[in-house]
C-alpha cells in the first residue's frame, strides 16, 4: 500500500449518517472535497487510502475500530495524517491515539475553525 | 277398576253352589227339627214360622235360587210331614204364602245385591283416593326434601359468597325476610329474631347512615332499583365493607309491594384488591429501579447517542454561517445546512424524550404498540454501548406484523434487558460479535421476538436458574434484570425463555399475545410517546 501526498482528498469514517453527512458539508463550505465511508472496513476495502491525504475518523464503530484503523493502516505503511473525533474520549485514549501518530484528538461536538485548521495544516504537509 | 268390574260380573255370595243349596236344605232340616221337637212336647205348630226363616237365612246368605229351593223344599215337607191331610185349599194357601214369601225375598236379595255393590263400588272410590292421596303426600314429601335441600344449598352459596338475601316492605311495614346469611353479615345473633329496619340502621356505620337513608328513600318513592356501599359495624367493634342491592317488586298495577335485594360482605375482597394493588405498585417499583439501574450502566452510551445529533447540528450550523460569511455568500447551501441543523436538534430531543419515558416512573399503561418499532427506538439507543464491544446487531423485523397491547415502556424494558445481556456475554470471546434481532408471527395468537448473541451462551443447567431472583453470572450483576423481565412479559401475557448450546451463544425468545380487538384510531398511533 503507498500513500501518494499530491492528492488533497479528506476522508471520513463515521458510522453515524449524519455526523458523517454534516461533516462533508462543512469541508464543503471550507473548500475542502471529501469521500465518507460508513465502517472502517468500507475505507480499507476502497482505492480511496492512495488518495487520502487527510482521515477524519471516529473511535468508536461497529466492528472495526477508529484506533484499530489506525493501526492498521500504519502497519501497511500507510500514514495519512489522522483526526480523531469522539464523544467519550478520555484522556488515556487521547495519548494512545497520539502516540500512534494522530494529529489531533477532538470530542463531539467539536468548533469547526479548529478542525478546519488542522485539516488544512494537514493537507499542507 | 277391576276389582269393580269383579264386584259386578259375580252379585251373589261367592260361596261354592253345593254349599249354597247345602244351606237351603240345612236351614229346612234345621226348621223341621225345631217344628218336630215343637210338636213333641204339644206346643203350638209352628214349622210355617220356622220354613219362613229358614227361606230368609237362605235367600239371604246362599242367593235366589237356593231360596226358591228351600222354599220348594218347606213346602213339600210342610205337606207330607205336618199336615198330609189338610184340605187342597188350605194347602195351596201356604204354597202361596210361600210363594209371595220367596218373590219378597228375591227381590230383598237383590236390593242387597244392588246395596253391596254401591257400597262396594264406593269403597273401591274411597280406596283409590285414598291411594291418590297417599301418593299425593309420597309427592308433596319428596318435593319438601328436594326444597330442603336446595335451600340448604342456597344458604351455603351465600355463607360462601357472604350474600344474604332480604326482603323488605317500605314504612309502614318492616323486614319481612331476613336469610341466615344476613344475620351472619349485619352482626346480629338469629335467635334475637328478625331485626327490624331502625335495628338494621344502627349497625351501619355513623358516617354512612344518612346517605344510605337518602338513597332508598329516593328509590322507594322513584320504585327503583337501589344499590349503595356501606361500612358495618359490628358489636365487637370490628368495622366491616359491604354492599346491599335491592329490587322493587310491584303489584298488576303499578304499585310497590316490597323490595327484595342483597347484602354482601366485600371485606376480602376489597382487602384482596387492595393487596393486588400493592403487589403491582411494587412490581412497577422494582421494574422502574432495575430500569434505572440498567440506564446508569448506559449513562456514557446514552449521551453518546445524544451527542451524534448535536455534533451534526454544530456541523451544520458551522457550516451554515460559512456559507454565509463567505465574500461570495451561498443561501441555497446555507439554507440546506440549516435545515440539516433542524432534523439533527429534532432528533437529539427525539432520542432525550425516548430516554425520559425510560426513565419515568408512572402507572403502567396499556396501550396499542408496534413491535417493532419499540425495538427500533431501543436499538437506537443501546447502538453505541454496542459499538464500544465492536458489536454489531441486526435487525429482521417482520412485514405487517400486528399491534399489540402493552406497557410500550416495560415492553421496552426487557429488549433493553436482553439487548443488555447479550452485550455483556460477547465482550470478552474473539469471534464475531453479532447480535440478531428477528420478529415474527409465531402463530394466529402470538408474537416471537427472538434475541440470539454469540456470545460465551448458557449451560444448559443455567437455562431456567438465570430467570431466579438474585441469580447472576456476572461478578457485578445483582440477578434481578432477567427475573423482572420474566415477571413483565408474563403479566402481558406472553413468555420468557433461553435457549441455545453452551458456548455457541444463547437465544432469548418472548411471545406476546396478539389482541383480539383492533386498536381504533385514537389508540391506534402511540408507538414511541
Amino acid at each position: 500500500m503507498s500513500c501518494p501526498k499530491e492528492s488533497k482528498l479528506v476522508a471520513i469514517v463515521d458510522d453515524d449518517d449524519a455526523v458523517r453527512g454534516t461533516l462533508q458539508g462543512l469541508l464543503r463550505s471550507a473548500g475542502f472535497s471529501s469521500k465518507a465511508f460508513e465502517s472502517a472496513e468500507e475505507f480499507l476495502g476502497s482505492d480511496y487510502q492512495r488518495e487520502t491525504a487527510c482521515l477524519i475518523t471516529d473511535i468508536r464503530m461497529p466492528g472495526i475500530s477508529g484506533l484499530e484503523l489506525q493501526a492498521r493502516l500504519n502497519a501497511a505503511r500507510c500514514r495519512i495524517p489522522t483526526i480523531f473525533i469522539t464523544a467519550h474520549g478520555d484522556e488515556e485514549m487521547r495519548f494512545q491515539a497520539l502516540r500512534a501518530g494522530a494529529v489531533e484528538f477532538l470530542p463531539k461536538p467539536f468548533d469547526d475553525e479548529v478542525l478546519i485548521e488542522t485539516v488544512r495544516a494537514a493537507l499542507d504537509r | 277398576m277391576s276389582n269393580l268390574d269383579n264386584i259386578k260380573r259375580n252379585p251373589g255370595p261367592a260361596a261354592s253352589a253345593a254349599l249354597r243349596y247345602g244351606l237351603a236344605l240345612a236351614s229346612v232340616v234345621a226348621a223341621l227339627g225345631l217344628a218336630s221337637a215343637f210338636q213333641y212336647f204339644h206346643l203350638p205348630q209352628t214349622f210355617g214360622a220356622f220354613a219362613l226363616s229358614a227361606i230368609a237365612i237362605t235367600f239371604w246368605y246362599a242367593g235366589t235360587a237356593p231360596g226358591i229351593f228351600a222354599a220348594v223344599l218347606s213346602s213339600i215337607v210342610r205337606d207330607f210331614l205336618f199336615e198330609p191331610n189338610t184340605s187342597a185349599e188350605s194347602r195351596i194357601l201356604f204354597d202361596l204364602v210361600f210363594l209371595v214369601f220367596a218373590l219378597l225375598m228375591t227381590r230383598v236379595a237383590r236390593m242387597r245385591n244392588q246395596l253391596e255393590l254401591r257400597v262396594a263400588e264406593r269403597t273401591a272410590e274411597l280406596t283409590q283416593l285414598n291411594d291418590n292421596l297417599k301418593c299425593e303426600i309420597t309427592k308433596h314429601k319428596q318435593v319438601e326434601a328436594e326444597l330442603r335441600l336446595s335451600e340448604a344449598y342456597l344458604a351455603e352459596a351465600q355463607r360462601l359468597s357472604h350474600t344474604g338475601s332480604w326482603a323488605w316492605s317500605p314504612p309502614p311495614g318492616d323486614i319481612r325476610y331476613w336469610s341466615e346469611e344476613c344475620y351472619r353479615v349485619q352482626g346480629f345473633d338469629p335467635k334475637g329474631g328478625q331485626p327490624r329496619f331502625e335495628e338494621f340502621l344502627q349497625r351501619v356505620h355513623p358516617e354512612d347512615q344518612a346517605r344510605i337513608v337518602e338513597v332508598i328513600d329516593r328509590a322507594v318513592r322513584e320504585k327503583e332499583d337501589f344499590e349503595f356501599d356501606y361500612r358495618i359495624v359490628h358489636p365487637n367493634g370490628e368495622i366491616r365493607d359491604a354492599r346491599s342491592i335491592g329490587h322493587p317488586i310491584l303489584n298488576p298495577s303499578g304499585g310497590l309491594v316490597e323490595y327484595v335485594g342483597t347484602i354482601i360482605d366485600v371485606t376480602d375482597r376489597r382487602q384482596a384488591e387492595m393487596e393486588r394493588k400493592r403487589l403491582h405498585e411494587a412490581q412497577a417499583d422494582l421494574a422502574h429501579a432495575s430500569r434505572m439501574t440498567t440506564m446508569g450502566e448506559l449513562t456514557a452510551s446514552l449521551a453518546h447517542e445524544v451527542n451524534q445529533p448535536i455534533t451534526a447540528a454544530v456541523n451544520g450550523a458551522s457550516a451554515c454561517v460559512r456559507w454565509l460569511t463567505r465574500d461570495d455568500p451561498d443561501v441555497r447551501e446555507a439554507r440546506e445546512a440549516a435545515s440539516g441543523v433542524i432534523r439533527n436538534a429534532k432528533r437529539a430531543a427525539d432520542i432525550i424524550n425516548r430516554i425520559r419515558s425510560l426513565s419515568k416512573k408512572g402507572e403502567s399503561k396499556r396501550q396499542f404498540a408496534d413491535v417493532n418499532g419499540l425495538i427500533r427506538d431501543i436499538v437506537a439507543l443501546l447502538r453505541n454501548e454496542a459499538n464500544r464491544y465492536s458489536i454489531s446487531i441486526h435487525t429482521d423485523l417482520g412485514a405487517d406484523l400486528p399491534k399489540v397491547m402493552v406497557d410500550s415502556v416495560q415492553v421496552q424494558q426487557v429488549m433493553m434487558n436482553l439487548i443488555m445481556n447479550s452485550i455483556d456475554a460477547m465482550k470478552e470471546v474473539e469471534q464475531r460479535r453479532e447480535l440478531a434481532i428477528q420478529t415474527r408471527r409465531a402463530d394466529d395468537s402470538q408474537l416471537l421476538i427472538s434475541i440470539r448473541d454469540t456470545g460465551v451462551g448458557l449451560p444448559p443447567q443455567h437455562k431456567e436458574q438465570i430467570f431466579d431472583a438474585f441469580f447472576t453470572t456476572k461478578p457485578d450483576g445483582i440477578g434481578m434484570g432477567l427475573r423482572i423481565s420474566r415477571t413483565i412479559i408474563e403479566s402481558h401475557g406472553g413468555r420468557l425463555w433461553a435457549t441455545g448450546e453452551d458456548s455457541q451463544g444463547a437465544c432469548f425468545n418472548c411471545t406476546l399475545p396478539i389482541p383480539l380487538e383492533k386498536p381504533d384510531k385514537t389508540t391506534a398511533d402511540n408507538t414511541n410517546g
